[in-house]
């Protein structure tokens, strides 16, 4: 677990919305195949600090951000790099599922590969089959891979997304709150589906759900009002935390 | 148990006042549709759709000029209007933060509300007096900017519609902004778009002022967009007011196919976008 590489590396990134400090100075390390939880109360920033890593953050008028984030080396804040290149780098997937209206599940899947000038046909079902496979869908989907995505259930709808977003086979996965609003049997699906998915990606998952965290994750940061309290590895972070915050936190004192 | 009783006293007394204003919303328009069926399909034979007016006296003869160049000229301003109407409209929605939408979203609607004459007027003195001829080309002009305001509106209302995290969704695939703009948010609700697209011509398609003077009107085929150009609604007028009984026999008949024209045009274009609704509506209306 130790010797693993970073993937990518967080240096005191700090957030605003207009003159509202969302998250200040967060500083973390995301080791290669892991999966690393965020938990927090809501409104702590979360999933602002998350939206940062793929700069879709500062997609919201009057957001920015500041600090560094690298990835493999490379500051994806540095002027230099494209945001639309950096996110075909870190993937993300979304806290209500969202497939794409008016296109077929097939589509959905390969639509970032299309856009982006893919033509061949047999790689694009090629690729559509193995990410359904590795979304754990292709079994429920391949009869009616012509079908909208939109007709699917929550869940299959979501882990057509998670299909989508690895299509672009992003090293990094950022996932927010991925499983709110699916039921548990949906939710443990997509649990299931995040231990397989590390065999290949980083994962960073904010969520609600401190089990949830316990049981996928790695790794676990804390955060309160906009603030990193703790990281580490999971086990410690439920079982014997440093930071009296957190204890009260993960025993249900308060949030 | 009184206080329940009440209650649904109340409930009833609303249903049936809420039931009442709907019968009335509904009746002009069934009576117009239903006086039209009365008065107009009585007056209409197949000649009224294969043959050009003949000299008052003689009976016969039809507006099939009238149909043809109605469909020419809305179909002229169509293809002017709706093109720049769509990329108003997805321009208001994706990027309409600034000062330059704020007065485009301003002049729209200032435009959906100008009296219809006064943009056969502005035509007029666009194209008619320069040319010193009425045309057709100067009514599709009309036509068109009364189609333009109705698209631009109703497509940014439509995209407006699609919830932000489809967009944020298209962004983190790593796909820039236009691309996903056009080929997920504009491609996903292309039937809601048409839909918008249809109803604004269907509109225009009934208008009998902004032609008067620049289509003008004549009494035989004419394909020139620069000379003069029969339509439906202004022949409908023209013989409407003509003291010739033949002539306001075949304006009735003119005004049903005009009416059948547009209903045409409306229901074609939710049903031709949306199968599943006329699947529902033939259920429906065979129930």
């Amino acid at each position: 677990m130790t010797s693993k590489k970073n993937v990518l590396e967080v240096k005191n990134l700090q957030a605003w919305f207009g003159k509202f400090h969302a998250v200040k100075g967060v500083s973390t390390d995301y080791p290669e195949k892991s999966i690393t939880a965020i938990i927090g109360p809501s409104g702590c920033g979360k999933s602002t600090y998350l939206r940062c890593l793929n700069r879709i953050h500062e997609e919201v008028p009057g957001a920015r951000s500041s600090g560094q984030a690298l990835l493999l080396g490379q500051d994806i804040f540095a002027p230099e790099v494209d945001p639309v290149e950096l996110r075909q780098n870190i993937g993300m997937v979304f806290q209500k599922p969202n497939p794409f209206p008016a296109l077929s599940i097939f589509e959905n899947v390969v639509v970032g590969l299309k856009l982006q000038g893919i033509k061949n046909k047999a790689k694009l079902l090629e690729t559509a089959e193995r990410c359904l496979r590795k979304a754990a869908l292709w079994e429920e989907v391949k009869d009616k891979l012509h079908q909208q995505g939109t007709s699917l259930s929550g869940g299959q709808q979501q882990r057509l997304c998670i299909a989508r977003a690895l299509a672009v086979n992003p090293p990094v996965l950022l996932m927010d709150e991925p499983t709110s609003a699916l039921d548990p049997i949906a939710s443990a699906k997509i649990e299931e589906l995040m231990q397989d998915l590390k065999e290949d990606f980083t994962v960073i998952v904010v969520t609600h759900n401190m089990q949830q965290a316990a049981r996928v994750a790695d790794y676990t940061s804390f955060l309160m009002l906009g603030e990193l309290v703790e990281h580490g590895p999971s086990e410690i972070i439920f079982t014997n935390p440093k930071q009296s915050k957190t204890e009260d936190y993960i025993t249900g004192r308060f949030g | 148990m009184n206080q329940f009783k009440f209650r649904k006293v109340r409930n009833k007394l609303f249903l049936f006042s809420l039931s009442i204003a709907a019968v009335v919303c509904l009746a002009p328009l069934i009576m117009v549709t239903s006086f039209m069926l009365q008065k107009g399909a009585a007056s209409l034979d197949l000649d009224f759709f294969t043959k050009l007016p003949v000299p008052v006296g003689e009976a016969g003869g039809g507006m099939l000029h009238a149909i043809l160049g109605t469909i020419y000229m809305v179909t002229l301003g169509s293809l002017m209007a709706v093109p720049l109407g769509l990329i108003g409209g997805i321009y208001l929605s994706e990027y309409g933060k600034g000062g330059i939408s704020k007065a485009l979203r301003l002049a729209t609607d200032v435009m959906t509300g100008i009296p219809s004459i006064i943009i056969g007027i502005f035509a007029y003195i666009l194209l008619v007096v320069p040319f010193k001829s009425f045309s057709a080309l100067s009514g599709a002009v009309a036509l068109a900017i009364i189609i333009l305001p109705v698209v631009i509106r109703s497509s940014e209302e439509i995209l407006k519609l699609v919830p932000k995290h489809i967009r944020e969704a298209g962004l983190a695939l790593g796909l820039p902004r236009w691309k996903v703009i056009l080929f997920i948010i504009v491609r996903g609700n292309l039937s809601a778009l048409f839909t918008g697209v249809m109803l604004a011509i269907a509109r225009a398609s009934g208008e009998t002022a902004p032609l008067l003077f620049t289509a003008f009107g004549n009494m035989y085929l004419s394909y020139s967009p620069m000379e003069p150009m029969a339509s439906l609604p202004v022949q409908i007028y023209t013989y409407a007011i003509s003291p010739f009984e033949d002539w306001q026999r075949q304006s009735w008949a003119g005004a049903f196919v005009l009416i059948i024209l547009v209903i045409g045009v409306n229901l074609g274009a939710r049903f031709l976008m949306n199968p599943k609704a006329l699947k529902n509506f033939l259920k429906r209306s065979s129930s």
